[in-house]
């Protein structure tokens, strides 16, 4: 369940979380370290690994030359020889430059030697507009990465998922993909939304993938989202209160595995479906919600809608930008539509 | 015993380099009010120019009240905060 901040309870933003987690368990675990582009002496330029140079050192906290293959290659090989390296790609869309390191050898190579090697390594990697960074900058891509078999996805919206998500990404065996919208790091130069920052406790816990969490429980629609939308299905989900429509927001939390029997079971109680998803709208993860869904609980199907990014190029400029990423009340709209 | 005040001064952690700056923001507040602090506790993150400065708490107790909200500009000098001693 949602994990609520009371006021004698101290709070940490999204990136303080992430960094709590890496931190711990680099002091438990010897061959875990970071690598990535302005990761050490930066602090990550969105905050992702900020102080952990000063407790590390550079020989565990280590910035890399600007060439993807070759520093997610080594994170593979690293982690093929025993190592739990953490990789940051600095934005999800530069992943192209290292296609062959990420989808043929991060993802394949425990199947391609038989189990001989496995690959215990986390790609961390930035996704995410409503900064006005153009089409290059902006991108999600969650349904890039949760396309290819061999790779676990991950995607927390608030502190507290962050840092029992990044525990687990780091004590598995298998190559994850951790995927932290930039919106929702605690940002002073991009304020995040009310709710990612939540009370974090000090102690690791460990949240295990393929649990969605329900973030608000309802009885007249079910939203499914991810992410930076987790945010804005909740605002939606208020605004629909006051108009006596009670939607249920469902958190994903993992793309890989996902957690089908959530979304089925919510479905079955509401009988309305609303996907929502900062990704491109198709070949993608609403597409995906909805055909798992009608698969198994076409029956209790009554009205569905998907709300996505466009299949066009994300503008850089700021009105046209706002018009294609999916606001509040473009789901308000959509589940006030399946009531009908 | 008796209940003491105490601000938090944004001026004693100003960062070094930024002397002939005189505004920062308020990036994120970490504690609420009535959240109860260990003295040297972080309390927030405040940013000067684009220089991120971790405020510890000055005493230990309660936070009785904040000044400036998570967003909002500030004036060197400006308390931050108050922290109710007990």
């Amino acid at each position: 369940m949602s994990q609520e901040t009371h006021a004698e309870e101290r709070e940490l933003t999204m990136s303080r979380a992430m960094v709590g987690a890496i931190a711990h368990e680099m002091r438990e675990d010897d061959e875990v370290f970071v690598m990535g582009e302005d990761i050490a002496d930066y602090g990550g330029i969105f905050d992702s690994t900020e102080g952990l140079l000063e407790e590390f050192g550079h020989d565990r906290i280590m910035d890399v030359p600007i060439s993807e293959t070759s520093f997610i290659g080594a994170g593979v090989g690293a982690a093929q020889a025993g190592m739990r390296p953490i990789v940051e790609l600095m934005f999800a869309d530069f992943f192209g430059v290292a296609m062959d390191q990420i989808y043929n050898n991060m993802a394949k190579n425990t199947y391609m030697s038989g189990g001989s090697v496995s690959v215990p390594m986390v790609l961390m990697t930035a996704v995410g507009g409503t900064y006005n960074d153009a089409a290059q900058h902006s991108q999600t891509l969650y349904g890039t990465f949760a396309h290819l078999p061999g790779m676990k996805v991950v995607v927390p919206s608030n502190a507290y998922d962050a840092k029992g998500l990044m525990h687990n990404a780091i004590r598995d065996d298998d190559p994850v993909v951790y995927m932290f919208h930039k919106r929702l790091m605690g940002l002073g130069w991009m304020p995040a939304p009310e709710g990612p920052k939540t009370g974090v406790p000090d102690e690791p816990y460990a949240i295990p993938f393929g649990e969605a969490d329900v973030k608000r429980e309802g009885e007249d629609a079910t939203v499914v989202t991810l992410g930076l939308h987790v945010h804005r299905a909740l605002e939606a989900a208020e605004e629909l209160a006051a108009e006596g429509i009670d939607a249920e927001v469902i958190d994903l939390r993992t793309l890989v595995p996902l957690d089908t029997d959530a979304v089925i079971e919510s479905v079955r109680k509401t009988g309305r479906l609303v996907v929502v998803d900062e990704d491109y709208r198709s070949f993608g993860v609403t597409g995906e919600i909805v055909a798992r869904t009608t698969e198994e609980a076409l029956g209790d199907l009554h009205a569905v809608r998907r709300v996505a990014m466009p299949d066009v190029p994300i503008p850089y400029a700021r009105p046209l930008e706002n018009e294609v990423n999916p606001g509040v009340e473009d789901v308000a709209d959509a589940v006030r539509s399946v009531q009908e | 015993m008796s209940d003491e005040t105490v601000a938090v001064d944004s001026a004693d952690y100003w960062p070094e380099g930024s002397e002939d700056v005189d505004e920062g923001i308020v990036a994120n507040w970490f504690v609420r009010a009535g959240t109860r602090v260990e003295e040297g506790e972080t309390l927030c993150e405040m940013q000067v120019e684009k220089v991120s400065v971790d405020v510890p708490a000055p005493a230990g107790g309660e936070v009785s009240e904040i000044l400036v909200d998570e967003g909002d500009d500030f004036t060197r000098g400006d308390p931050l905060a108050r922290i109710r001693s007990a």
